[in-house]
């Protein structure tokens, strides 16, 4: 009992560094999707790039090898060497939607190829980080992004941890203040025994 | 009394936990929801599979209930589903297809649109064509924006252009029957009312 009590204070003082700690994780979580919002734009959306996919009314298909959308060897060229920092970030961040478990970049299903030709097409032109993203999201599900936004949901995730601290905590504190008062009770009933004994 | 609630919280906790492992078991972990569902069909501009001077866009839906199947002749399970289409479009459901060829593979990069028209008039002899038409979806822009995976998918447009079922795999009787049928059957049911 008495090694309880004095343990008692350590296992507050752990469980009260743990919630703090949990805290900051938690904060940082929620704040993690206005950062990446505020990311640095691109700037480099040039005019002069030249249209990759040349979409229009006109479609010249006839006698022409079916892989003639340019850029689809996979030799995907920036003139700034952000974009391409950009562009291999986002196909990192970005996860497959047939093959799971693997981001774009790693996988080689038909539909990953088809998304990193997607990513290159939508910087060219002239979408942001968070465009391409939401861009993906819009027709894939928040499933495509590899940073799971905070919601109704998965804040749960965060906030599970914390209540069971609190709860942890808090029957420390009544356990602890059950014991004092039979600790001292059963003491002093044993006293009186053995002084009747006597 | 007390005691009792003392084994009844840890029992509970512990039969709540096994009923959720439980139930992960036969889950599906490639089940999403649908982000395209009751909403319009993607805007889209795109030719014939056959004759590139006709061009479609969404007007195709005016007025019909449609089914978009998206589809390609190097898709096995398309080629097994086709047969089971061609008899549905002969009970008079409309069938449309979106074509897309998978030209990311060396192999079929060096294909040419009229081996495609080929291949497609051969597997579509061999197997039955359902289609009213198909649709060549050249940048494969279209299957992106309604968020296809991989073929085939079948996608349920109402008379509006809205989508209202969007199946991932393929369509067997099973699947007709637990999927399609009843949206189609209200959707029917709503033009008898009206």
């Amino acid at each position: 009992m008495m090694r309880y009590r004095t343990n008692l204070p350590f296992a507050m003082r752990f469980i009260l560094s743990c919630l703090a700690f949990w805290a900051l994780l938690a904060i940082s979580a929620i704040f993690a999707d206005s950062a990446i919002a505020q990311q640095a734009t691109n700037e480099n959306a040039e005019e002069n790039t030249p249209d990759i996919t040349a979409q229009g009314s006109e479609f010249q298909v006839v006698d022409k090898p079916a892989s003639f959308i340019e850029g689809y060897a996979e030799n995907y060229a920036f003139t700034d060497p952000k974009d391409r920092k950009t562009f291999l970030k986002l196909t990192e961040e970005l996860r497959c939607p047939k093959c799971q478990n693997q981001n774009i970049a790693d996988s080689d299903a038909p539909i990953a190829h088809d998304m990193r030709r997607k990513v290159y097409q939508l910087m060219r032109e002239g979408k942001d980080e968070s465009e391409v993203i939401s861009w993906m999201k819009q027709r894939y599900g928040d499933f495509v992004h590899y940073q799971p936004p905070v919601n109704a949901a998965t804040v749960w995730l965060w906030l599970v941890p914390i209540l069971f601290a609190f709860a942890m905590l808090f029957m420390f504190i009544k356990r602890r203040k059950q014991v004092d008062d039979s600790d001292v009770e059963a003491r002093l009933a044993r006293a009186e025994e053995l002084l009747k004994e006597e | 009394m007390k005691r009792l609630s003392w084994f009844l919280l840890p029992f509970i906790l512990f039969l709540g936990l096994s009923v959720f492992l439980f139930k992960g078991l036969f889950s599906d972990p490639t089940e999403r929801e649908s982000e395209v569902l009751a909403e319009p069909f993607p805007a889209f501009k795109l030719p014939d599979l056959m004759d590139e001077s006709i061009i479609y866009d969404n007007r195709i839906f005016d007025g019909e209930i449609t089914l978009i199947n998206v589809w390609g002749v190097w898709c096995i399970t398309c080629a097994i589903e086709l047969p089971y289409l061609t008899e549905l479009s002969q009970q008079g459901i409309r069938f449309v297809g979106l074509y897309y060829d998978q030209d990311i593979d060396p192999d079929f990069g060096t294909k040419t649109i009229n081996r495609v028209r080929s291949e497609v008039r051969e597997t579509l002899g061999r197997y039955g064509n359902p289609f009213e038409f198909n649709i060549f979806d050249v940048y494969r822009d279209t299957a992106l924006d309604l968020g296809v995976t991989g073929a085939p998918e079948t996608f349920l447009v109402d008379r509006n252009g809205v989508i209202r079922v969007h199946h991932l795999g393929d369509v067997n009787p099973r699947v007709w029957a637990a999927k399609f049928q009843p949206v189609l059957d209200e959707l029917q049911g709503q033009v008898e009312e009206g």
